[in-house]
């Protein structure tokens, strides 16, 4: 199964409630992918193995694989579009 | 009504693992979440606080002894363990009354937007936590519950004053648009300013020459959580004079304790995202035609390296002066990234990651302090919810308890109705802080409003 990773200060809040609500969107398109929250501080070691990230930051650098804009899951602008970059990446 | 009082006693006999889930049932029936789906995530509630519970014991366990040890070969009492903020949370949704929270804070913040005090709609709804841990530390300290609501509102209300004249500033920081923050610790920045004004008058803070992304790099490793307690844990060791086997054997452990930590959070999480999902879009549908700034918790702040370079740098000052200040009772451990302070910093500052470690170094012993004046009242709290397993003659604290000066201040301001004047008074400074930091953020807004302009025209 494709995995998409979730970033944050913690790893348990605010990338929990993103990794909840994008697996929760993609169980409704019907498509299977792992989403977890990371803690951004050990981010590298999760990319590998990634298809994908979502971030709450503004990041900085370039990443192998796919980064996906995580605020406008949490304020419901442009989620839309996100929702399709992280299903083009799983798909 | 004693027949009422019989069945709400036994009820919360049960503990926090049973009841709580139940209150989570019956919340997500309310808001019409299907059974099957309110049933699994007030269960997934209800295995998270017997996860916390394994690993609050489990590091218990590997800590108190060393602890101990220390006491015996130095006399220097460091018997409250740093539990971090996973276990405050845990025992603030123990609280009976917890979930009436959510109520207050909605209620507050849509009211606010409607007579236009605040320009911001908090949807961060996993931190109402945070407003129900001040008011079980008031609780604490003055008994009182209608009090403990008031302080809650209070600072709900503070809230979202601070995320409106932190918005420009956190634009800035971020370059994301129409975010601000919500979180409760934003709160300290009231503390933090004065001081930032008084580094007004020293020359040369100036940190141009920094390449904060490049010590981030470099240091980064540290504030990852299985390598900095493996360091904590054999640092420990060492203090206790264990053998180099002993020491090994506490350095894992404690990797160990602080990796899953962030683990058994995370079900408390999920077990509420579906809840606080449902809640933050109803009111974002509410306000979709009103330009609103959206309020978050702080980690879309996470990407300012400043952040990290301060808390690492901070680690072993903590640690050294935990051992030298007197009166400090605090081991730290799982809260040793204080977060708490240099998010505040950080916004206090714009950035000046200079200033942000001056102001973190001098705020440390307060950190300190307040956490070892609260270690009593929050291992009372673990007992009475039944949320966490205390052994005797141990306490645990949160060395980067959030907000700690309004959390103490207020908590025995309530202190009042049994006659002590003190907290009162120290509330009353706390808000004239407050107004001072309010006006001086909105004349930074209006200079940041002039070189936008000036950058237009040019």
């Amino acid at each position: 199964m494709k995995k998409v990773i979730v970033a944050c200060g913690s790893g348990v809040a605010t990338s929990q409630t993103v990794a909840s609500k994008v697996q929760k969107l993609l169980k409704e398109k019907g498509i299977y992918a792992q989403v977890d929250a990371v803690d951004i501080k050990s981010l590298n070691q999760y990319i590998k193995e990634s298809s994908a990230y979502i971030a709450i930051t503004q990041p900085k650098e370039k990443y192998p694989i796919p980064v996906i804009n995580g605020i406008a899951f949490l304020t419901g602008v442009g989620m839309e579009g996100e929702l399709q970059k992280v299903i083009d990446a799983v798909s | 009504m004693n027949l009422l009082e019989n069945i709400f006693n036994y009820i919360l006999d049960f503990g926090a693992p049973v009841f709580v889930p139940l209150i989570m049932i019956l919340v997500g029936l309310i808001v019409r979440m299907k059974f099957r789906e309110a049933f699994s995530a007030g269960l997934t509630l209800g295995l998270a606080f017997v996860g916390m519970n394994m690993v609050v014991g489990f590091m218990m366990n590997s800590i108190s002894p060393a602890a101990q040890q220390f006491v015996t070969n130095t006399g220097i009492e460091l018997t409250a363990i740093d539990a971090g903020w996973t276990p405050m949370a845990t025992l603030s949704w123990a609280w009976p009354l917890a979930f009436f929270m959510f109520p207050i804070q909605i209620t507050i913040n849509l009211i606010m937007l409607m007579i236009k005090q605040t320009n911001t709609l908090n949807v961060d709804l996993w931190n109402v936590w945070g407003k129900i841990f001040t008011a079980v530390l008031v609780i604490g300290v003055s008994g009182s519950v209608s009090l403990a609501f008031i302080v809650a509102s209070i600072q709900v209300i503070v809230e979202l004053k601070l995320a409106d004249v932190n918005k420009q500033q956190i634009e800035r920081l971020t370059q994301i648009p129409g975010v601000t923050t919500t979180h409760g610790m934003t709160l300290f920045c009231v503390i933090l300013w004065p001081f930032n004004k008084i580094l007004d008058l020293i020359p040369g803070l100036n940190d141009r020459h920094i390449d904060v992304d490049w010590l981030k790099e470099k240091l980064g490793i540290f504030a990852e959580n299985h390598v900095m307690g493996f360091i904590i844990g054999l640092l420990i060791g060492i203090f206790a004079q264990y053998n180099p086997q002993e020491i090994l054997i506490l350095g894992v452990q404690s990797a160990a304790a602080l990796t899953l930590f962030p683990m058994v959070a995370k079900l408390f999480m999920q077990a509420l995202a579906p809840l606080s999902d449902a809640v933050s879009e109803y009111m974002r549908r509410k306000f979709s035609g009103r330009d609103i700034y959206i309020g978050l918790d702080w980690p879309f702040l996470a990407g300012r390296n400043e952040i990290w370079v301060t808390t690492i740098v901070l680690i072993p000052l903590i640690l050294g002066l935990a051992v030298l200040l007197p009166g400090n009772m605090i081991l730290p451990f799982a809260g040793i990234i204080n977060l708490s302070v240099a998010v505040p910093a950080l916004i206090v500052t714009g950035g000046n990651l200079l200033r942000m470690i001056l102001l973190c170094v001098l705020m440390t012993p307060v950190f300190l302090y307040i956490a070892t004046f609260f270690a009593p009242t929050i291992t009372n709290l673990a007992k009475d919810t039944g949320a966490i397993d205390v052994a005797t003659g141990t306490f645990i604290s949160w060395s980067s308890l959030e907000l700690p000066v309004y959390r103490y201040i207020f908590a025995y301001a309530t202190d009042v109705i049994n006659g002590q004047m003190f907290g009162f008074i120290g509330a009353i400074v706390w808000i004239g802080l407050f107004v001072w930091y309010y006006k001086g953020m909105k004349k930074r807004n209006e200079r940041f409003d002039q070189e936008e302009k000036k950058g237009q025209v040019a």
